[in-house]
């Protein structure tokens, strides 16, 4: 401690004198010294302050490029429906062209149309269709009058030349959008497809010197500053277009000297580098007009095709005035929520563009009478979320879920409005005779041949983009596995006349269970035939038939068509304990109704980038994975299921109409199934709840008659088997199986291998 | 124009009568039943599918290849059932060298075909991929 204290005194001792020094007068030598490193440290400072500068004037710069330049916004992804090709003789009525127009936003008028509008002309129609690439072809718009006659077109005219069409191509239906993150939407303008108008109105309105300023106006930030001094708030901006553009692209929306000052450099910096024109275009793609749910809507191209139904080349002045007037307060202005208020703001703008000789006084008086010409309500947000939900499973195969939301894709789809619109409807009033508010529903409805899936829902109230159970709901499905079932049996010596036993049938399983099967009715029916067994879907016949070779042959067909789920084949899986979702189910049937050729079910026929670049084509496939001949027998069981089976409901409810179907029912009622196909679609009904307690339905009391409203709805041709030379046609007995004469009342005509006629006759009952 | 005598139209027409019944005869089967389908070209669809046939084929003159494969989808899904679609969508796979997917469409053709025409047509194109397919290995 004292050798601390001795040492500490000197330094303190020496003080006064350092002061002595700073106190003395400085020699000229040190001046001159001293201002030469002021001036030192100024420069450097100044450096500094320059380089600093520079590095945010960069900083700025590249956040202008990086979204000015390299694709400025996060472009959804539209999901477009199939487009629908008319023709003579086409079978679409009237209504059903309007409501795929209408989901299109065309207008209805009562003159020519203009692209994207239509008008009735006595018992016709006459549309003006907007241009469109559909990825195979650049379709300009085109004036085309369709004639209807008994639910059928009748003729189609090219309006311009008079020409009879044989095919035409209407552009399709927007059915969906991937937003991104932000949720924003919009479409983008081009430079050269903004119209003229909107500028000048938008300039009018917003910033008068928009072409003199050079991204700043100091003489409009003065006014504003004096009209907000003299009326004590703000009442005013002073901002030009480019200053709004630096804000709504870059800058957030509080208000604080930072942010302007930021917002001034991003002004001056954008009109350094780009043309007025390209700001402008930016500006109309950029502003946010309107909220429609958890959406906004960006830009005047989107926000016109959902108030007007009108692209914006076919704005009229007094809906260009609207939208210009919305920029001002999106919510404020809103023609839904203060149409008034809106209707006057509009009005004003037209004042102004009148004031300012962008209309003449026939134009404005026009205009400023006019109504707003808003749609009655806006379009909903993706209304179909259980197709869009499958397409996009199927385009994650490859595409990210942030390359669909960014990329502004454009995914060509097979789905068809009419009949998702037809499933909907049928759907509802299927379910209501029920009465069990839990019970849940799935369908899917397919084109076989094809391969196309044309509508789909995955929950009983269908808009709702919730659980997607006609994908991801795994049910077992009961007596549905009997078609590939019966496949599997048919290959040996079996034919649909076989005598089998419906009889108890006990089985020891692998882990040494005795399991006993009983049929759904619980009753035992004797000696029958095959073909009898399959349309009355008695169980037992199936199971000892089964056991003895069927199981395995049925698990390496199911292998085939990839829904074998399980390596342990158990026998049980004879009655459909294997589980399924309704869009593998519809795959299963696929192949069945399309005699044994599997194509996979899909949603997606291509997708195209922004710029109309086909990136993936999905081609037909057509693979042969089974006999058609024998896949003829089963479809031929399958139209007595609908005829004197367990769906012979439809018999009576389709009078004259041959289907294909199958029912399905599981342990306790807890699932219902129905499948059924026609002349090309194939229709997959599930109901059953998500809890997966009993609904008392079976196949046939429950999804059956969901299914025939929906067809009943979509109109239908029979289902016809195709002629195949290996099978031989003979009319059975089909209680023993014997061949019997046509005029018998029982009989049923069957088709056989040519090698395994039935021998034996039967007399008739 | 040539002149023919009552005596060599009448033995035409004893030649058909007889061709007519022997063809007849040979019929196995009756030619349908009520659960069998009808010919396919008697369709309505059939004008706007021979319509984009035509294009198909001028695409497939032009060697646009992508171009033929896209008419020849829109005329199947028009009528799926039509043997000549599926010919020409072999024939443009072919032309492509995607010989397993050209046997495909044959099959598929093959199934729909209902005249000698096609099949032909079927049989040739068949020999020619399966060749494709031996000299590939």
């Amino acid at each position: 401690m004292p050798r601390k204290a001795s040492r500490k005194k000197p330094t303190t001792t020496r003080r006064p004198r350092r002061k002595a020094t700073t106190t003395r007068r400085p020699s000229r030598k040190t001046t001159s010294a001293s201002r030469s490193r002021r001036k030192k440290v100024l420069a450097i400072a100044a450096l500094i302050l320059l380089g600093g500068f520079a590095i945010y004037l960069g900083y700025l710069n590249y956040l202008i490029n990086s979204r000015f330049e390299g694709g400025a916004w996060a472009l959804p992804s539209r999901v477009y429906a199939r487009a629908l090709e008319l023709y003579p003789n086409l079978a679409l009525t009237r209504k059903q062209l309007v409501y795929e127009l209408d989901l299109s936003s065309y207008l209805e008028v009562a003159s020519e149309p203009l692209p994207g509008q239509y008008r009735m002309l006595g018992a016709s129609l006459e549309m003006n269709t907007r241009s469109f690439d559909f990825g195979d072809q650049l379709q300009d718009s085109r004036l085309v009058q369709v004639f209807f006659q008994r639910g059928r077109i009748s003729a189609l005219t090219d309006s311009s030349s008079g020409q009879d069409l044989q095919l035409f191509r209407i552009p399709p239906v927007m059915l969906g959008s991937y937003f991104p993150d932000n949720d924003e939407d919009r479409l983008l303008l081009a430079e050269n497809e903004v119209p003229q108008r909107l500028i000048d109105a938008l300039i009018a309105i917003e910033d008068r010197g928009f072409y003199e300023h050079k991204g700043l106006s100091p003489m409009s930030i003065m006014r504003a500053l004096l009209a907000n001094l003299k009326a004590g708030k703000t009442v005013q901006g002073g901002s030009t277009l480019t200053q709004q553009l630096a804000k709504n692209l870059f800058l957030t929306p509080e208000k604080s000297l930072l942010r302007k000052t930021n917002e001034a450099f991003m002004a001056l910096l954008l009109e350094l580098r780009f043309s007025k024109q390209a700001i402008i275009t930016a500006y109309i793609n950029e502003v946010f007009l309107l909220q429609q749910k958890r959406i906004a809507i960006h830009g005047f191209a989107r926000a016109s095709r959902m108030l007007f139904r009108r692209s914006v080349d076919n704005l009229e002045a007094q809906h260009v005035a609207l939208l210009v007037g919305m920029v001002k307060g999106p919510s404020r202005y809103n023609p839904f929520t203060a149409p008034d208020v809106a209707l006057t703001r509009r009005n004003l703008v037209l004042k102004v563009m009148f004031n300012q000789k962008l209309l003449d006084s026939e134009e404005y008086a026009k205009a400023v009478s006019a109504p707003s010409g808003i749609v009655d309500r806006l379009p909903g947000v993706n209304p179909f979320p259980a197709y869009l939900d499958l397409v996009k499973r199927q385009l994650q195969l490859d595409y990210s879920s942030a390359e669909l939301a960014r990329r502004g894709l454009r995914v060509f789809t097979a789905f068809d409005p009419l009949v998702q619109r037809n499933l909907e409807l049928g759907l509802a009033t299927g379910l209501k005779p029920f009465n069990q508010p839990k019970l849940q529903a799935a369908v899917v409805i397919v084109d076989y041949l094809n391969g196309d899936i044309q509508a789909l829902v995955g929950d009983r109230v269908t808009d709702y983009p919730g659980f997607n159970r006609a994908v991801m709901a795994q049910r077992p499905i009961g007596s549905l596995i009997k078609p590939l079932l019966l496949y599997s049996l048919l290959q040996d010596k079996l034919t649909l006349a076989s005598q089998v036993k419906d009889e108890p049938v006990r089985i020891q399983q692998s882990d040494g269970k005795i399991w006993e099967p009983r049929n759904y009715d619980r009753k035992l029916h004797g000696q029958m035939s095959l073909y009898e067994a399959f349309v009355r879907s008695y169980n037992l016949p199936f199971v000892a038939l089964g056991v003895n070779g069927g199981l395995e042959v049925l698990a390496q067909n199911l292998d085939k068509i990839k829904l074998l789920k399980h390596d342990v084949i158990y026998p049980s899986m004879l009655l459909g304990t294997t589980s399924m979702s309704a869009y593998e189910v519809g795959q299963m049937f696929q192949v069945i109704a399309n005699n044994g050729y599997f194509t996979p079910l899909t949603t997606i026929r291509s997708v195209a980038d922004q710029y109309n670049h086909t990136l993936v084509r999905v081609p037909l496939e057509s693979h042969k994975l089974f006999e058609q001949a024998r896949m003829i027998q089963v479809q031929r069981a399958m139209i007595g299921v609908s005829e004197i089976g367990t769906a012979k409901y439809l018999g009576a409810r389709f009078p004259g109409k041959t289907l294909a179907a199958k029912t399905g029912t599981t342990n306790e009622a807890r699932d219902s199934w129905f499948v059924g196909f026609s002349k090309r679609l194939l229709t997959v009904v599930w109901l059953g709840r998500d809890d997966n307690s009993p609904i008392n339905l079976s196949g046939s009391s429950g999804a059956l008659r969901v299914w025939s409203e929906i067809m009943e709805l979509q109109g239908f041709e029979s289902f016809k088997l195709s002629r195949d030379d290996s099978l031989a046609w003979r009319h059975i007995n089909p209680a023993d199986g014997g061949i019997t004469q046509k005029s018998c009342v029982d009989s049923v005509l069957l088709p056989f291998p040519r090698d395994r006629i039935p021998g034996a006759r039967s007399r008739c009952q | 124009m040539s002149i023919t005598s009552p005596l060599s139209s009448l033995w035409r027409l004893a030649t058909l009568a007889v061709v007519s019944i022997i063809s007849a005869c040979s019929i196995p089967e009756p030619p349908a039943n009520r659960y069998q389908s009808d010919v396919e070209a008697s369709q309505p669809e059939a004008q706007p599918v021979a319509e984009l046939h035509n294009q198909a084929l001028a695409a497939l003159d032009a060697e646009q290849y992508q171009q033929a494969i896209d008419y020849l989808q829109r005329a199947i899904r028009i009528q799926p059932r039509n043997a000549w679609s599926w010919h020409y969508l072999a024939q443009t796979y072919w032309h492509q060298g995607q010989l397993e997917r050209c046997l495909e469409m044959i099959e598929r053709s093959s199934s729909y075909a209902n005249d000698e025409v096609v099949d032909g047509a079927n049989g040739k194109l068949k020999m020619q991929c399966q060749q494709g397919l031996v000299l590939l290995q």
